[in-house]
């Protein structure tokens, strides 16, 4: 019978076919360093915990601690992870959960939710793991709760969104109108950032005429700014919480005629944005140096190892990026 | 429909227009609605900019949105349209920025890279009776893996080369804009007026009474996964040359819009019954939420639950208007 062959054939693709969707669901990194290999000789295991890989900030946080590991391959072992998206909470958790199992020596984490993330990496603590808390700082008022305590390493991003909006003012006069794109509602380095260009806004006197979530990305950036320029032609300058925002306020502005009369300032320092700057389209963006966070949270860890202390929080530094 | 035949043409000419009229009734209706809404909340809403803009923004969401009403009329769902642009995207940025390809050869191998994901889209669905929506849900995270692959995860910046694409204008209206309106009329007129269109419709009505009348139905169902492929790297290029930069993660998310904007054309989900032109009005009524609601200033919160209830309410205004033309149609 045809027919039977048929339905048996598609009922083995489909099984294939769900087999192959959920391995398609694993961490794109798990084929490159898999959880799976076998413990070293002596060498510490440091799992690196990241965001979305899919984000070029972490790809690069990846690329930086990979070559650092190369050149110290002597002295430890990385396992390095990252999530598929940045708002998969619950993925995050269980690759904490995962190194556990594991055994690894170490877990540097930028987590994706900073209160979520605080009882799984007391888990690991409570293990015998080191935990170093990178990127994205974990909530202190859960930590308190929770009575745990992880060394932090990372910028503040507050503070780095407030050199971009000085900057900013300094092309500006008292008075004028500005707006503000946010990222990610839940995100804290995004609400950070806001505040940041909030401190700086109100220093110079500028007037914020509207503040929206454009959920990082450049398509819904570029609709919100194209309704903010006809709404409020008063506007001068468009504060955007990342590059990729930009590059959409960038091509809003294009389309309405305004490109050159309204200042757009972005954050990351992505590899388009460093093109849009030298073309003038750009102000200024904050470059955090993605590529040294990882390979600072892997040296705190390793010094917690070898001393058995626990070392006070770090700040990384971010650098204002204008053209050159 | 007998007394018809019997009157003059000009009577039944007349009757074709109220039709039509009526058909897209509700959907003029609520976009009315909305318009009047937001120009009584703003200052500058209600201005030929703000329609410029609108028009200008729209027709890559357009194209997809056509590609998807014809998905949905076959009974079936394409779930990987989001990602499939974005891949098409990544291809052109790619080949511009790290090989120097001329705009028009990287605007061809776009397209290109969106049929070979559509036709593969359609024949393993088809080759293995396999429900679209598990196939095009693993394209959806095949394409988005390739334009990672391809672009190393980074945006790539193609600046003024890829412009005119965008740029160019008639009277105002972009280059897309004229595009995406010739699209929905061939689009539409494929569907009520071709064989090719009339079997659409029956394989999403019956795909077995089609089968058991003698016509294959899976050549229609390919070429139709096909030529979404193709609608989709064309909305790919529009949008990669409005932003002169191609974004590894563009589109993502666009699939749930598509098929909100087009469920309130009133297309159903269960296939058979469908129209672009109504789509397009449903990507219509989209943007001027968004334009709004950002016009406004409204709070984030706001937006989404506002965003949320004009679907539903715009799908039941079509539901009405629905019933009310078929008691009408019964009546006389």
């Amino acid at each position: 019978m045809k027919h039977n062959r048929l339905s048996a054939w598609s009922a083995m693709a489909a099984s294939l076919g769900f087999a192959w969707f959920l391995s398609s669901c694993a961490p794109p990194n798990s084929s490159t360093s898999s959880p799976s290999s076998p413990p070293a000789t002596g060498k510490p295991r440091v799992a690196l915990v990241m965001k979305s890989l899919a984000n070029e900030f972490f790809l690069t946080m990846e690329t930086g601690a990979k070559k650092h590991q190369a050149a110290h391959a002597s002295e430890y072992e990385l396992l390095a992870n990252g999530i598929k998206d940045e708002q998969d909470v619950a993925r995050q958790i269980e690759l904490v959960e995962q190194m556990i199992a594991q055994k690894v020596d170490a877990i540097v984490i930028a987590p994706t939710d900073s209160k979520s993330l605080v009882t799984v990496c007391k888990k690991a603590q409570d293990a015998g793991i080191v935990v170093v808390n990178i990127d994205n700082k974990l909530d202190a008022g859960v930590l308190a709760d929770k009575k745990v305590k992880f060394p932090f390493v990372g910028p503040d991003n507050r503070k780095g969104a407030r050199k971009v909006g000085d900057y900013v003012a300094q092309k500006l006069k008292a008075g004028d109108a500005v707006a503000i794109l946010e990222g990610a509602p839940n995100a804290f380095n995004g609400v950070q950032r806001k505040s940041g260009f909030e401190d700086a806004m109100k220093a110079a006197g500028l007037k914020i005429v509207s503040s929206q979530s454009a959920y990082w990305e450049t398509d819904k950036a570029s609709q919100v700014v194209s309704a903010l320029v006809t709404e409020h032609p008063e506007i001068k300058a468009i504060l955007c919480a990342n590059d990729s925002m930009a590059l959409g306020a960038d091509a809003a502005l294009r389309a309405a005629g305004k490109q050159g009369q309204v200042l757009v300032a972005g954050f990351d320092n992505i590899s388009a944005a460093q093109q849009l700057l030298q073309e003038g389209k750009l102000l200024a963006t904050a470059d955090q140096h993605g590529d040294q966070l990882a390979v600072f949270g892997i040296e705190y860890a390793l010094e917690m190892l070898q001393k058995k202390t626990t070392p006070d929080d770090r700040e990384t530094p971010v650098d204002l990026i204008t053209k050159k | 429909m007998s007394e018809a035949s019997n009157q003059p043409a000009r009577e039944a000419g007349r009757y074709h227009w109220r039709r039509v009229a009526g058909e897209y009734l509700g959907l003029l209706l609520a976009l009315g609605l909305l318009v009047l809404v937001f120009s009584l909340l703003t200052r500058h809403f209600f201005s030929a900019t703000t329609f410029y803009t609108i028009a200008n923004q729209i027709p890559a969401a357009v194209l997809i949105a056509t590609g998807m009403t014809l998905i949905l009329i076959i009974s079936a769902i394409d779930l990987s349209v989001g990602s499939v642009a974005g891949l098409c995207s990544a291809v052109l940025g790619v080949v511009m920025v790290q090989y120097k390809v001329a705009p028009l050869p990287a605007v061809g191998l776009a397209g290109l890279a969106g049929l070979a994901c559509g036709i593969f889209n359609g024949l393993v669905s088809v080759r293995f009776g396999l429900p679209s929506f598990i196939v095009t849900l693993g394209m959806l995270e095949i394409a988005r893996g390739g334009a990672h692959a391809l672009t190393q995860s980074q945006t790539q910046y193609i600046g003024s080369a890829i412009e005119p694409i965008a740029s160019l204008s008639v009277l105002g209206l972009s280059l897309p804009f004229l595009l995406a309106v010739v699209i929905v009329i061939a689009g539409q007129l494929v569907l009520t007026r071709t064989v090719f269109g009339r079997y659409m419709i029956a394989i999403g009505t019956n795909e077995e009474a089609v089968r058991l009348s003698g016509i294959d139905p899976r050549p229609v169902k390919v070429a139709v996964f096909a030529i979404t492929g193709v609608l989709v790297a064309l909305a790919a290029v529009i949008d990669t040359s409005r932003f002169q930069s191609a974004n590894p993660n563009a589109g993502t998310g666009f699939e749930l819009n598509a098929i909100a904007a087009v469920v309130i054309g009133g297309t159903s989900l269960m296939g058979g019954r469908g129209s672009v032109v109504s789509s397009f009005f449903g990507v219509l009524i989209m943007a001027v939420l968004n334009t709004g609601l950002a016009a406004v200033g409204a709070k984030d919160e706001t937006k989404r639950l506002i965003t949320g209830l004009v679907i539903v309410a715009a799908v039941i205004i079509d539901q009405y208007r629905h019933r009310f033309n078929r008691e009408r149609a019964t009546q006389q």
